[in-house]
């Protein structure tokens, strides 16, 4: 298996204990019993290491009967391995270890002298701490796999989300543009027979698949643009409320003729903030034109509050719901929903992705919450950044909930205020 | 006596496709039918034995290749003719015509194309 580079045996370096080669045996016992972690010596002479005492060899023979008396006042050299594993310094960790388990079984876990590039005594390494960072280091290099096959996946998965949204994009843009051609072919031979009524019913055709193109064309375009971050952020001082209110208006007229009312609740009297108006405008038209497809009955909700530094937009309705396992599809490109799509509420599927993309470019977040067959509520909270206007209102606690006005508007588009 | 008129079914989520399609097949001299939503669908393709079925592909819940599958699999709808007509590019539906037993594909956006191979798939009606 592949090593971590970075590892090489010098770096695992402990100690440097070293005794001149003639010490007497008893000494370098003492220095081990005062030293209850040392677990090995060099002998050195000069600078260059010839020998190597471990504890448990030195003391299993001084400690043997009469062994004190026989090997005591010996020169340590005279008891001690004097072939021990001499490895330099930049020697890698793997291969330490091989050369270190080679050895006899009685010397394999003696400690390795350490030596640099004139062969000079270094210090001493254990075997077991090296076996220690090797273990480490698999540990990394296997985490690291799993960081990369992790990517790749990631990768694998965005590559197939693309090929995804190509497929997508291309089928969605072949389809009106299909409608389009055939009915334009029915609009030919309804003129050549002077069929009035074919006309009319033709153009109609015509018209909704050109604006559906239109609709799609413009919203993969602003995805592009986002995507590739080419969209800019124009920051104007601008009245949320009187937006608010406009976009109120708007979702009004999407909704026709259902029995489905409007309300805006928010502060009577202007909010002006430093935000991208077109963007903003654009978030809320790309929410409130969902809740309109998709609520039959009931009503539209958009209100405004103030959380926090935020500012807190919501649109509720009381429409089809979304069931909470497809929550994290939803602005996902070209994700519209099973139960919700029919060409009645048809969309382009990128309404949702481009509006959660334009809150993030605005420094703000978007959330829902919402309940299958009972409605649903998306709440844009956006960074106040109030301007100074005068008579405007200056602080987070001045969008509160004080000197609210509801608006309503019916079905009839009449419109009248509640206190 | 009057010719009795093939009956050809038409499955499209698209609203604008299903009444144009409708009207040229129509106008061919074809008695046809259409249905949007796939609950059902089956059922109805089992009561009215149509001559031929012009199937989209890219719909919701039951795509055109699940649909084709369910009628190919039932013992009172599989000898029908099932054609895939759809606006995804061709090399794709070759693949899916082959891969999911269906006669063959129509483009759409194409009224001569549609009436030809309309005109074709019927009177080539081998099982």
């Amino acid at each position: 298996m592949e090593q971590d580079n970075a590892v090489t045996i010098g770096k695992l370096i402990i100690s440097n204990e070293c005794m001149p080669p003639y010490t007497e045996a008893n000494i370098v016992a003492d220095r081990f019993l005062k030293s209850a972690h040392l677990d090995a010596v060099a002998l050195v002479e000069g600078r260059e290491p010839i020998g190597l005492v471990t504890r448990h060899k030195l003391l299993f023979k001084l400690f043997k009967r009469y062994g004190f008396e026989l090997y005591g006042k010996k020169p340590i050299i005279a008891l001690t391995d004097t072939e021990p594993l001499i490895i330099h310094k930049d020697e890698r960790l793997d291969v330490a270890i091989d050369k270190a388990l080679e050895r006899q079984a009685q010397d394999a876990y003696d400690d390795i002298i350490i030596v640099d590039d004139n062969d000079c005594y270094k210090g001493l390494v254990s075997v077991k701490q090296m076996i220690i960072q090797q273990s480490n280091s698999l540990a990394n290099i296997i985490i690291q796999k799993e960081m990369i096959s992790a990517k790749v996946n990631e990768l694998k998965k965005a590559e197939l989300m693309k090929s995804q949204f190509v497929a997508n994009v291309t089928h969605d843009l072949r389809s009106p543009v299909n409608v389009i051609t055939v009915v334009a072919e029915l609009l030919n031979l309804d003129s050549e027979r002077n069929d009035i009524e074919g006309l009319k019913r033709h153009l109609s055709l015509l018209m909704s698949g050109a604006t559906n193109l239109r609709a799609l064309i413009n919203n993969i375009l602003d995805l592009s643009k986002i995507e590739a971050g080419k969209t800019e952020v124009l920051n104007e001082n601008f009245d949320i409320v009187t937006m608010l209110r406009e976009v109120g208006e708007t979702t009004r007229i999407l909704i026709g003729n259902k029995s489905v009312d409007v309300e805006v609740i928010a502060h009577d009297g202007p909010i002006f903030i430093d935000s991208d108006p077109v963007k903003v405008k654009q978030i809320l038209t790309n929410l409130t034109s969902n809740a309109a497809k998709f609520t039959e009955k009931g009503k539209i909700v958009l209100s405004l509050a103030a959380e926090g530094n935020n500012l807190s937009i919501s649109v509720s309705d009381t429409g089809t719901g979304i069931k909470e396992i497809d929550l994290n599809k939803l602005f996902q490109p070209f994700s519209q929903l099973d139960y919700t799509k029919s060409k009645k509420n048809e969309g382009t599927g990128l309404g949702l992705t481009i509006a959660e993309n334009i809150v993030k470019l605005l420094g703000g977040s978007i959330r829902i919450s919402s309940k299958f067959g009972v409605g649903t509520t998306f709440t844009v909270q956006l960074p106040i950044n109030q301007s100074d206007k005068t008579n405007a209102k200056t602080s987070a606690e001045a969008i509160s909930l004080h000197d609210i006005k509801t608006i309503v508007l019916t079905e009839h588009e009449e419109s009248y205020g509640k206190g | 006596m009057e010719k009795v008129k093939k009956k050809i079914l038409v499955v499209d989520d698209d609203e604008r496709h299903l009444i144009a399609t409708q009207e040229v097949l129509t106008n061919e001299g074809y008695e046809v039918f259409t249905y949007s939503w796939w609950l059902g669908v089956t059922n109805f393709v089992r009561r009215l034995q149509p001559d031929l079925i012009l199937l989209d592909i890219n719909m919701p819940a039951l795509s055109g290749t699940g649909l084709s599958s369910l009628l190919l699999s039932n013992s009172g709808t599989k000898n029908i003719p099932i054609v895939f007509y759809s606006s995804n590019d061709e090399d794709s539906l070759r693949k899916t015509v082959s891969e999911y037993g269906a006669r063959g594909y129509i483009s759409k956006g194409n009224i001569y194309e549609l009436k030809r191979k309309v005109a074709y798939y019927l009177d080539n009606n081998i099982q």
